[in-house]
C-alpha cells in the first residue's frame, strides 16, 4: 500500500472519528452548537480528503473533473462552519464579513455547478502523472476557470475575518485561545489557500492536498474543543470536594439534606436525613411513602405547601410530626426550593430538614409556663383580696361578735342597765354597716380593670387564642376543629377579656379531655337569630354530671382538685357585662359544649 | 387571790373593736385599762396584779411582737394573749415560743377569750409567787458579806470544807465559820435546802 493511501486514509479516519465523538457530545446536549460546527467541519475535512485522494488516482479525465466539483462541496461546509465557530464559539468577527464570505462561498459553490467542468477547470482535458513523495499521483491539465477567484477572494476574506477575530479574543485576554484556534485557523487555511493557488492557476504542478491543512486546523479546533472535557473534569472534581464539604456542614449542623424529583416521584436523601426520618439507607423513598411517615393532622398541610411550591417554583417551608416506624414522634423543619422546567412544568425540589423537638418541647414549656403563671397571679390577686378582705371584715366582725356577747352577759346579770345595751346595739348596727362598707369597697376596687370596647372580629378572636394551644394540643394528641362561619358579623367588647373568655373554656375543654382518646375539640362560630354571634367550645371528655350542671357558673364551684371554681364565674361575669348570655351543655355522645352568644355589632352608624 | 378579780391590759388600735372588748371584759367581772397603741402601754406605770395583756398583732406604731420583745427584756413577766385579724400559723408558733398564753383569730367567740384569759391571769397568780418567793430568797442572800456568798457558791457545788478552804486559800476552820453563818442567815438547816435556795436566786456553783 502506498504511504499517500495510508496517510489520506489516516486523516479521513482521524478526522471521523473526531466528528463521531462530537456529533454525539451534541447529541447529548443540544445546545453545544460548537461540538456540532466542529463535528461538521472534521467530517467535512475527511470528506476533502477523500476527494483529493480520489483525485490522485484518477483514472479519466472525467473522474477528476467529477471529483473536484464534489469537492467543493465538503470545502463550502468547512468554510461556513468556521465562520459559524468562530461567531460563536470564539464570540468574535465581524458579522458584515461573516456574511459575505459565507455568500460568497456558496456562490462560488454555485458556480461550480453550473460554470465549466468546475469551479477550477473550464475543462479538464488530460491527466498527467508526476512523482509525489516517490509515487506517482495524478494531475489534471487544462484550462483554469477564472470564476474561481471568487472562491479564492472568499478564502482571502475568511482570512481576514478570522485574523480579525483572533485579534479580538487576543484583546480580550484569551491569549491562548487567539493563538491556537485563531493564529492556526490563519495560518494553514492560509497556507493551504497558497497551495490551491499554486496548484489550480498551474503554476507549480502537484496534487491538491488542503486536507491536510484542514486536518491541522480540525486539530487546533479539536485540542481547543478538548478545553470543555478537561474543565468538565476538573468540575467534576471540583464538585465532588464541594458536596463533600456542604454533607460536612450539613452533618455537623445536623441538617439532612434532599431532592425530590417530581417527574419519578423518588426522593434522594443524605444518610442524616434517612435516619430523621426514619429510612434505612438502602431504601427507595417515593413521596408517597415519605407522606406516609407525616403525622395524619400534618399531612395535607405538608402537600399542600409543596404543591404550591411547585406551582409557583417558590420556596417551601414546613413544620411538622412524623411518626416513626417504631412508633416514636418528632418534630421536623423542612425548608426547600421547587425548581420548574423551561416549560413551567414541575422539574425537582431540593432542600434541607431538621430535627426541631427540642425547640418544639421548650415552646410546649413556655406556653405551659405561661399558662400557670397566669393562673398563679389570679391566685396570688384572689389571695391577697382575700387577705386583705379577712381583715378589714374581721374587725367589724370581731366587734359585732364582743358587743352581742356582752349584751348577752348584760341581760342576764341586771335589768337596770338599758342604756348600755343600748348603746352595745348602736354598735352592733355601725359595725355590720361597716362590714358592708369594706364588702362594697372592694367591689368598688374589683371592677375598676380597663375595659376598652371596639368592634372584633370572633373568628380571628378564636384563631388567636387556639394558636395558643396548639402545641401543647398536639403534644396531648388532641385534634383542634375550628368549624368558623365565614360572613360572621362582628361584635363589639373588650379583646383581652372575651380572649379571657376563650382561653379559659379551652382549658376546660382540654382539662375534661386529659388522659381520654380520641380527644377532638371543636370551636364553632355562627350566626344566630341573624343578630347573635355564638360561639361554642365543645370537647369530648367526660361531661357535666346533672347535679353540677345548674352549678358550673357558680363562684368556687369547681370539679378540678386544684381548681379555685373561678374560671367559668369569670367567664359569666365577662359576658353579662358584653350583654351576652353563656350556657353549658352536655353533647348527645361525648363531652360538653361551653357557648356564648353576643349581640352582632350594627356598624359606626348604630 | 382570785382569777375573776385581775386586771385585763388591751392594746388595740380600732376604736371600734377596743370599745367592744372593753365592754364584754367588764360585764364578765374584769377590770379593763385599755391602750390605743403601744407606746402609750409601755407609758403605763405600775401593773396591777395578777394581770394579762390583750394585745393586737397589728399596731400602728409598734407591733405586738416587738411590743412582746421589749416587754421580755424589760424583765416583765405579764402572760400576753396575741389577737389578730388575718393571723397565720407561723405567725401564731413564733408568738407562742415566745412565751404567749394564746393567739386569737379575730373574730372570736366570749368563750375562748374567757378561756385564754382565765389561763392567763393564773400564769401570772403563779409568776406572782416566784417572785415574791424570789424576791424573799434575794433580801436574805443580801444580808450576805461577799465572803459569805463567796462559800456559798462553793459549798452549792457539794465540796468538802476541806476542799473549799484549799480552793479560796485559807483554812478549814475559818470555812466552817463561814457555812454555819450563811447556813444562819438564810434560814436554811441542810445544803439541799441551800441549793434549792441559789437556784431559785439565780446564783450558780463556783465551779
Amino acid at each position: 500500500m502506498s504511504w499517500i493511501t495510508v496517510i489520506w486514509s489516516m486523516v479521513a479516519a482521524a478526522c471521523l472519528t473526531l466528528a463521531a465523538m462530537h456529533l454525539l457530545v451534541w447529541f447529548k446536549k443540544r445546545t453545544a452548537w460548537a461540538n456540532l460546527l466542529f463535528s461538521v467541519t472534521a467530517a467535512a475535512a475527511a470528506a476533502v480528503a477523500f476527494c483529493e485522494l480520489s483525485m490522485m488516482r484518477a483514472e479519466t479525465p472525467e473522474q477528476f473533473g467529477t471529483m473536484l466539483r464534489w469537492f467543493h462541496v465538503p470545502v463550502w461546509a468547512i468554510i461556513v462552519a468556521l465562520v459559524v465557530f468562530v461567531r460563536l464559539h470564539l464570540r468574535a468577527g465581524r458579522s458584515w464579513l461573516a456574511w459575505t464570505i459565507c455568500t460568497l462561498r456558496t456562490f462560488s459553490l454555485l458556480l461550480n455547478f453550473v460554470v465549466g467542468q468546475d469551479l477550477n477547470y473550464r475543462e479538464v482535458t488530460g491527466l498527467r502523472h508526476i512523482p509525489f513523495f516517490g509515487e506517482s499521483v495524478v494531475v489534471a491539465e487544462g484550462a483554469s476557470n477564472p470564476f474561481m477567484l471568487v472562491g479564492q477572494l472568499s478564502l482571502l476574506l475568511f482570512v481576514i475575518f478570522v485574523a480579525d477575530a483572533a485579534i479580538t479574543v487576543w484583546r480580550r485576554g484569551d491569549r491562548r485561545q487567539a493563538l491556537m484556534t485563531g493564529g492556526s485557523i490563519v495560518f494553514f487555511v492560509l497556507a493551504g489557500t497558497v497551495q490551491a493557488v499554486l496548484v489550480l492557476w498551474q503554476i507549480v504542478p502537484g496534487p491538491i492536498t488542503v486536507s491536510l491543512f484542514f486536518t491541522a486546523v480540525v486539530a487546533a479546533m479539536a485540542y481547543e474543543m478538548s478545553g470543555d472535557p478537561r474543565r468538565a473534569a476538573q468540575l467534576s472534581a471540583d464538585l465532588r470536594e464541594s458536596e463533600a464539604r456542604l454533607a460536612l456542614a450539613a452533618d455537623s449542623a445536623d441538617v439532612g439534606l434532599w431532592s425530590w424529583d417530581f417527574k419519578t416521584g423518588q426522593i434522594w436523601a443524605t444518610e442524616r436525613a434517612r435516619l430523621l426520618y426514619g429510612f434505612s439507607s438502602a431504601e427507595e423513598i417515593a413521596f408517597e411513602k415519605f407522606l406516609s411517615r407525616i403525622h395524619p393532622d400534618d399531612r395535607d398541610r405538608v402537600s399542600r405547601a409543596a404543591r404550591e411550591a411547585f406551582q409557583n417554583g417558590a420556596g417551601f417551608r414546613s413544620e411538622y410530626r412524623i411518626e416513626l416506624p417504631d412508633g416514636s414522634s418528632r418534630w421536623i423543619k423542612a425548608q426547600g426550593q421547587a425548581f420548574l422546567k423551561p416549560s413551567r412544568e414541575p422539574d425537582r425540589m431540593m432542600g434541607v430538614s431538621l430535627n426541631i423537638n427540642e425547640r418544639k418541647e421548650n415552646e410546649d414549656e413556655v406556653v405551659e409556663l405561661r399558662l400557670e403563671l397566669a393562673h398563679l397571679a389570679r391566685i396570688m390577686t384572689m389571695n391577697e383580696v382575700s387577705t386583705s378582705l379577712a381583715h378589714e371584715i374581721n374587725q367589724p366582725l370581731g366587734a359585732i361578735l364582743n358587743n352581742a356577747s356582752a349584751a348577752k352577759l348584760l341581760m342576764s346579770q341586771v335589768k337596770d342597765r338599758q342604756e348600755e345595751i343600748n348603746e352595745i346595739l348602736e354598735d352592733v348596727i355601725q359595725d355590720a354597716k361597716r362590714a358592708g362598707d369594706v364588702v362594697r369597697k372592694i367591689r368598688g376596687v374589683v371592677k375598676k380593670s380597663d375595659v376598652r370596647f371596639e368592634p372584633l372580629d370572633m373568628n380571628s378572636l378564636i384563631g388567636e387564642a387556639a394558636d395558643l394551644f396548639r402545641n401543647s394540643m398536639s403534644m396531648s394528641n388532641v385534634s383542634l376543629r375550628l368549624d368558623l362561619e365565614m360572613n360572621l358579623a362582628k361584635v363589639t367588647g373588650d379583646r383581652v377579656h372575651l380572649q379571657q373568655v376563650l382561653v379559659n373554656l379551652i382549658t376546660n375543654a382540654l382539662e375534661a379531655m386529659k388522659g381520654r382518646s380520641p380527644s377532638v375539640l371543636t370551636i364553632h362560630s355562627a350566626m344566630t337569630a341573624s343578630d347573635r354571634v355564638t360561639v361554642s367550645v365543645s370537647d369530648t371528655g367526660k361531661g357535666i354530671d346533672d347535679a353540677a350542671k345548674e352549678r358550673v357558673f357558680e363562684p368556687f364551684f369547681t370539679t378540678k382538685q386544684d381548681g379555685l371554681g373561678m374560671g367559668l364565674r369569670i367567664c359569666r361575669s365577662i359576658i353579662a357585662e358584653h350583654g351576652g348570655r353563656i350556657w353549658a351543655e352536655n353533647n348527645p355522645i361525648a363531652g360538653a359544649t361551653f357557648s356564648f352568644s353576643l349581640g352582632a355589632w350594627r356598624g359606626e352608624s348604630a | 387571790m382570785s382569777a375573776d378579780k385581775g386586771v385585763i391590759y388591751i392594746v388595740e388600735d380600732d376604736p371600734s373593736f377596743r370599745k367592744s372588748m372593753e365592754r364584754l371584759l367588764r360585764a364578765s367581772g374584769f377590770k379593763v385599762v385599755a391602750f390605743e397603741s403601744a407606746n402609750s402601754f409601755l407609758t403605763q406605770r405600775g401593773i396591777e396584779r395578777p394581770a394579762c395583756l390583750l394585745l393586737d398583732v397589728q399596731l400602728p406604731d409598734i407591733d405586738g411582737f416587738d411590743l412582746q420583745q421589749r416587754l421580755m427584756e424589760r424583765g416583765s413577766s405579764l402572760p400576753i394573749i396575741f389577737m389578730t385579724g388575718h393571723g397565720n400559723i407561723p405567725m401564731s408558733v413564733r408568738a407562742m415560743k415566745k412565751g404567749a398564753v394564746d393567739f386569737l383569730p379575730k373574730p372570736f367567740e366570749a368563750e375562748d377569750l374567757r378561756g385564754a384569759i382565765l389561763k392567763a391571769l393564773e400564769r401570772d397568780i403563779q409568776n406572782r409567787k416566784r417572785e415574791i418567793e424570789v424576791n424573799k430568797i434575794k433580801s436574805l442572800l443580801d444580808t450576805l458579806t461577799p465572803r459569805e456568798k463567796e462559800v456559798l457558791r462553793w459549798v452549792i457545788t457539794g465540796k468538802l470544807n476541806k476542799q473549799i478552804a484549799a480552793a479560796l486559800g485559807t483554812t478549814e476552820k475559818t470555812i466552817k465559820v463561814h457555812r454555819s453563818r450563811v447556813m444562819q442567815k438564810t434560814k436554811v438547816s441542810s445544803v439541799a435546802e441551800l441549793v434549792r435556795l441559789a437556784e431559785k436566786a439565780d446564783i450558780s456553783p463556783a465551779v
